[in-house]
């Protein structure tokens, strides 16, 4: 008699089906060959490179012989222990300070909290005191602790390439500033960086030379919404959307979720799409060209390709206009409109229906990437809506306007500058093309450059300086809310490196031109302190200058200027058959090129695209086709080979890979800028991969294509008229949506409805599936009492994860997670303990507008853990605190957990890739050297084991933070009875860092806990219920809110309407549904 | 035929065998007791780079451990003292010994006494003091009498199984709080009682007042 089978009972036709790659979707050869292995073919066995088998037992029996001739490993090797001589104040050997600082960044800095050990930062977390930030940060923020601790940092000062000291760079610097008179010749080329200390210094450098150039260049900044603000409300106002505040927003290729926003944004929108305690959610519109997360988090999205959003803002205001008789709004529509496309006609009209019905509730955002035009119309409709002083305020902004990269081009051109001094940046690789500014560096006799890499740029300066990391200098600057924030060291400059102050100060010639006194002068100006000591002292303990938030400013809105604007800069666009867009947008991983040498960042998958380690052009499916990229077989033959395609744009040209993303609009590229470094460190520069140990030796290249050689002055952002060719090349890519895939139970594993159906049936998530049918706690094994006084759980809110992945990299940080490379996450074995499992949901196959839901997957803890039982030394057992615990020391590498795991969530870690050299990441074998960097060794949490090869790892519900509380419980209750943790004393850290509260950790067995009342949510439902798991996670299902009276409003909502899909012949309770034997429909 | 190899050859396969069994005898019963931390930790006694005595300083002169391990009831380490904590006696007691003249140096070059370490766990364990003496483990329990020991050694054994013996009967270990420092304390005996039962009694009413539940089978306590 064979061995009966459980089957995963199939879904029924015609519902919505959850896929996450278009392979998937059309269950390609390829894709099923990929879904029934854990890892491609070969993957766990030596093949190519250039050590053979031969050779390796050779190896191996040589290194044996050695290890027996010497005993070394018999000796006990003499380790000393190293106390300070004179105790430090506050450093207690073995316990984390936390100190209070903030990351600069273009658009405000963001307040954070950074753990030190013993005088090295190594985590850092949002200041839970500050309210813009309450404990979260983004994905930049949780990886600058890497780049504090980059190996590849530019560590010396050099004249022409030449190593020269610090004393010889200072007395260069001394001679520019004798030699620069009244400043005529001489440029400052900086970031953009809202500090005061900064503005400051700048006033005194004008001051004593008149006549120098102040120019500030971001390559994605926010001119052109600076522009349009300027020329709406007059100068020193910006406007500021209150997210929190509408009820109806419609998004204008705004990514105010992503690139164009921050943590602030996320909490405001997450804070109004929590149905619970009957707060009333917000409904979101968006129109963009590229999924992007604000796109997958909306309840309607209109394709359109950016450069029609300015036609479709201008389709709107007439469509406003129409409804409320607003005749100004109508002025400004009808001097420019064309006729609407008929296509988002319908579109337009409901949405300006939504938004005027809901006049002083509803909010318009433009993104950054739009022309002043489109910006200044936007103003222009949120006035007539009424918005102006309820969703969108003003704020007063003390910025003084700065030349650009433009102005210093001109004046390299007429060659009236003489000294450049360029502090960050990189402009030799992110200027627009037409300027040639590499070229033009050249002819400039001095140009000093204080960078924290030796970049492109470096190559054609004179003097290059180390720039400090912020976590290393000294600092202050107002964060997105408008608050005054500190920056304070926690180490000194690794490599002597210089602040920007530093820099600064010395040209601004005052007497302190340290960092810490350039910002005292600033924080007594600004603060005005009675009593200096104990305010600057507060000031550096919380982090920021607490107090009444500023008043917002009245906004009156100048009808004229933006009439002006929107005569002259809202180009019309409008794309036909043949040619393409392209489109530049900031990259979620690398931003603008400047994170490119940062491993976590490479390999964290891109929220939409899992894309890691390149950039790509996306393309839609039916831009793929009628390119004639194969679509029949899935798109790429083998999963990694993806078709190259040759954009050209006039005379410049591109080539690069295609990758296919469902939900892109049609006849426009998508094309994520600050890849194709050539010259970025040895993580982030483009080169060749070839390790020795994979399934196929063919050479590949990592790094991706730089997107600025399309990147002119004239159109930044977008173009059109783009030709795209297909040029029969192909490219490998390491795209990881496929996985850890579990098999196409979607509706199963991705719960949702809408507003009206939750309202309906609030318990629909409970009852979807076969849950309602099959008896739970069905367990053929005796598992050890769950008797603890703490019972960890953990509840994910599907309707407020937005996808972000900031909590990946947040695991990265605080658990050691190692990175792979790009060959290996080709092979499947990157190591994330938590993935962002993405999934497009349509129920037409051939849908073009599939809708978009992201889910957090990490270790369950499964009560009855399918892993457990078949691991053969008991390496992997359960805790009576509810942990589904993993002991490295145990584990001898057998993976059968991982076999049986059915969320495919245990990593295992092949080639001790902790030890892997950065300089060999790319071609590494058995024989490489061996050895973590010196500085990235400073960068790990002492509290959490840096696992070798050969062992299973996972996600632990960060024990270390558990045992730690636990014991600090125990230390302050001493003999006075049981050491109780109290509620949420503290999190995991994916929960700490989530931005949107969506991730909530903690004992679900005390009443008072947020997860334990969150387990009780009517919304919540567990994984796989019919497996008997018992996971110690609950999902909570996500809802949308769609409008009713929007066409195709039809398809959100519960995967399949009005049933339930359930198969008799699975129902009686057997024992197949045991964990034994869980092991999906390939035993 | 003439016999080509002797009578006695015929005893040969037996005797081998015997030498055999003898050997791997010796081998499976040396294994476990030479291989094991009871044999390969105990008893180390490094030469450290200061003649310091805890024999004078925690028995003769009464000091208390928290002195100079000040940090032992807040964090995982017991901290080492720094030179500034033999300095605040040594300035004034003994300024001229010159077994003291490492100590001093260090104090005046600011450069750190490398003392040798004697208990170490493998990096995979991640032991902490203050969860152990603010719970009723003495430091006496792990590292011996130290206030009898002239040089330091390792005095137990340090093994997982040891760890356990206390973490699976924790009674017959514990001892009030106000004893954590008191190396020589033993439960007081009541008539007719041997000195295990006297900690026993001791250590179960702890056990019920404190509640101690010390990690026995979850991993997790110790290694992450």
């Amino acid at each position: 008699m064979s061995k009966r089978i459980f089957q995963h009972p199939e879904a029924p036709a015609g519902g919505k089906k959850y896929w996450r790659s278009l392979g998937q979707l059309n269950d390609t050869p390829a894709f099923r060959g990929w879904l029934e292995r854990e890892f491609p073919q070969g993957a766990s066995e030596l093949k190519g490179g250039d050590v053979s088998r031969r050779s390796f037992l050779q190896l191996m029996g040589a290194s044996m012989a050695l290890a027996g001739l010497s005993f070394a490993g018999c000796r006990r090797p003499v380790k000393h222990l190293i106390p300070f001589t004179k105790g430090t104040e506050w450093s207690i050997p073995g316990k984390a300070l936390f100190f209070s600082t903030s990351m600069p960044t273009r658009r405000g800095y963001q307040p954070l909290l950074a753990e030190t050990h013993d005088g090295r930062p190594t985590k850092i977390e949002g200041n839970p005191g500050h309210p813009a930030s309450k404990g979260a940060t983004d994905t930049w923020a949780q990886s600058s602790i890497l780049d504090l601790y980059d190996p590849d940092r530019a560590r010396f000062f050099k004249l022409k390439g030449e190593k020269k000291t610090a004393a010889d760079f200072e007395k260069a610097l001394d001679e520019t500033i004798a030699g620069a008179g009244d400043g005529a010749g001489l440029a400052f080329l900086l970031e953009g960086n809202p500090s005061p200390t900064r503005e400051r210094l700048r006033g005194e450098i004008e001051r004593k030379f008149p006549k120098a150039l102040w120019a500030v260049y971001e390559p994605l900044g926010d001119d052109a919404a600076v522009e349009a603000a300027k020329a709406a409300f007059g100068e020193g106002v910006r406007a500021v959307a209150q997210i929190e505040k509408a009820d109806i927003i419609l998004s204008l290729d705004a990514d105010f979720l992503g690139s164009d926003g921050g943590v602030t944004q996320q909490r405001a929108f997450a804070s109004r799409r929590k149905v619970d305690g009957g707060n009333v959610m917000s409904r979101l519109y968006t129109v963009e060209n590229h999924y992007t997360i604000t796109g997958g988090a909306a309840d309607h999205r209109l394709r359109v390709p950016a450069s029609e959003v300015g036609a479709v803002a201008l389709e709107l205001a007439a469509a406003i206009s129409a409804i409320s008789k607003d005749e100004s709004l109508s002025k400004l529509a009808g001097a420019v409109a064309k006729t609407a496309a008929k296509s988002r006609e319908e579109w337009i009209k409901i949405t300006a229906e939504d938004l005027v019905a809901n006049r002083g509730k509803s909010l318009v955002l433009a993104g950054s990437r739009q022309p002043a035009g489109v910006q200044a119309l936007v103003l222009a409709i949120n006035a007539a809506l009424g918005n102006l002083g309820t969703t969108l305020v003003g704020a007063k902004t003390t910025a003084k306007p700065t030349a650009g990269i433009a102005d210093v081009v001109r004046g390299i051109n007429d060659n009236s500058l003489t000294s450049i001094i360029i502090v960050g940046g990189n402009p030799a690789y992110n200027a627009p093309v037409d300027f040639d500014f590499a070229a033009k560096l050249k002819t400039v006799p001095n140009v000093v450059r204080v960078g924290f890499y030796e970049d492109e740029t470096s190559d054609f300066v004179t003097w290059h300086a180390p720039l400090s990391h912020y976590l290393e200098s000294w600092g202050d600057g107002f964060a997105a809310d408008g608050s005054y924030v500190s920056v304070q060291p926690m180490i000194l400059p690794l490599y002597g490196g210089w602040s920007e102050l530093d820099v600064l100060g010395k040209f601004a010639g005052l007497k302190k031109t340290d960092g810490l006194g350039l910002v005292q002068e600033t924080f007594k100006e600004i603060v005005k302190p009675n009593d200096f000591t104990a305010v600057w002292a507060k000031f550096l303990h919380d982090g920021f200058v607490a107090g009444e938030t500023p008043k917002p400013i009245a906004l009156t809105l100048s009808a004229e200027a933006v009439g002006k604007l929107v005569a002259e800069k809202l180009p019309m666009a409008a794309l036909d058959g043949d040619s393409y867009e392209v489109v530049l947008v900031g990259d979620s991983k690398v931003d603008d090129g400047r994170y490119a040498n940062n491993g976590w960042l490479q390999e964290l998958p891109d929220p939409i695209t899992k894309l890691t380690w390149d950039n790509a052009a996306l393309i839609s499916p039916a831009t793929a086709k009628k390119l004639g990229i194969d679509t029949s077989a899935g798109f790429f033959k083998d999963h990694f080979h993806y078709a190259r395609i040759e954009i050209s744009v006039g005379e410049r040209k591109l080539d690069l890979p295609a990758l296919v993303i469902p939900g892109h609009a049609e006849n426009s590229i998508t094309i994520p800028l600050g890849y194709g470094r050539t010259k970025a460190g040895r993580v982030g520069t483009v080169g060749k991969t070839s390790e020795g140990f994979v399934t196929d030796s063919d050479e590949m290249t990592s790094g991706g294509f730089n997107g600025y050689a399309l990147c002119t002055s004239a159109a930044p952002y977008f173009m059109t008229g783009a030709k795209v060719k297909l040029t029969g090349k192909t490219y490998k890519l390491g795209v990881t949506q496929e996985h850890g895939s579990l098999e196409g139970r979607g509706p199963d594993i991705t719960r949702e409805a809408t507003l009206e159906e939750f309202k309906a049936e609030p318990k629909f998530a409970k009852t979807m599936g076969m849950d309602g049918h099959i008896p739970r706690d069905a367990s053929l094994y005796q598992h050890p009492p769950l008797n603890d006084i703490h019972q960890w759980a953990m509840a994910i809110d599907l309707n407020t994860c937005i996808g972000c992945s900031a909590c990946m990299v947040a695991c990265q940080a605080e658990n050691n997670v190692p990175i792979v490379g790009k060959r290996q996450v080709i092979e499947g074995r990157e190591m994330h303990w938590l993935r962002m499992d993405r999934y497009f949901a349509s129920t037409d196959e051939n849908d073009a507008d599939p809708e978009l839901v992201s889910q957090p997957m990490m270790c369950q803890h499964c009560e009855n853990a399918p892993c457990e039982t078949v691991c053969p030394v008991n390496a992997t057992v359960h805790s009576e605190d509810g942990l589904n615990v993993m002991a490295y020391n145990r584990c001898i590498g057998t993976r059968y957990c991982a076999n049986n795991c059915p969320f495919k969530v245990r990593r295992f870690n092949f080639f001790d890739y902790n030890e892997r050299k950065i300089a060999k990441l790319r071609d590494w074998n058995l024989t490489s050297e061996r050895g973590m960097e010196d500085s990235l060794k400073l960068s790990k949490n002492p509290n959490v084991t840096v696992r070798m090869r050969g062992v299973m790892e996972k996600c632990t519900f960060c024990v270390q933070r558990i045992q730690e509380a636990k014991i600090a419980a125990k230390v302050a209750i001493r003999d006075q009875g049981p050491a109780r943790i109290p509620a949420d004393m503290f999190t995991s850290a994916c929960a700490q860092v989530c931005p949107t509260g969506a991730i909530v950790f903690g004992d679900k067995k005390n009443p008072e806990s947020a997860v334990s009342k969150l387990l009780e949510n009517e919304r919540g439902y567990r994984l796989f219920e019919y497996l008997s798991l018992s996971a110690r996670v609950t999902y909570l299902a996500r809802i949308r809110n769609p409008n009713p009276k929007m066409p195709g409003a039809e398809k959100s909502g519960k995967a399949i309407k009005g049933s339930e899909y359930f198969h008799p012949h699975h129902a009686e309770p057997t024992h197949e549904a045991a964990p034994g034997a869980s092991n999906g429909g390939h035993a | 035929m003439a016999n080509i190899f002797p009578r006695g050859s015929n005893f040969l396969p037996f005797k081998i065998i015997l030498c055999l069994a003898v050997a791997g005898g010796a081998v499976s019963l040396a294994v476990p007791y030479y291989f094991t931390p009871k044999y390969t930790r105990v008893g180390y006694q490094p030469q450290q780079p200061v003649n310091f005595s805890h024999q004078i300083h925690a028995g003769q002169l009464g000091m208390d451990c928290r002195y100079c391990h000040s940090f032992v009831e807040v964090a995982a380490h017991s901290n080492v003292p720094t030179t500034q904590v033999c300095m605040n006696c040594h300035s004034q007691v003994q300024k001229e010994n010159p077994k003291l003249a490492p100590v001093r140096e260090s104090w005046a070059t600011g450069k750190s006494i490398e003392w040798v370490q004697i208990h170490k766990t493998p990096d995979y364990v991640y032991f902490n003091h203050s969860a152990h003496v603010n719970r009723g483990v003495s430091c006496v329990s792990c590292h011996g009498k130290v206030n009898e020991m002239a040089v330091v050694y390792h005095a137990e054994s340090h093994s997982m199984s040891w760890c356990l013996d206390c973490h699976r009967a924790p009674q017959d270990f514990v001892r009030p709080l106000d004893k954590i420092t008191d190396l020589n304390w033993e439960a007081p005996q009541l008539e007719n009682e041997s000195k295990k039962e006297a900690q026993q009694r001791v250590g179960k009413g702890l056990v019920e007042k404190l509640q101690l539940n010390p990690p026995d089978k979850n991993c997790a306590g110790c290694h992450r």
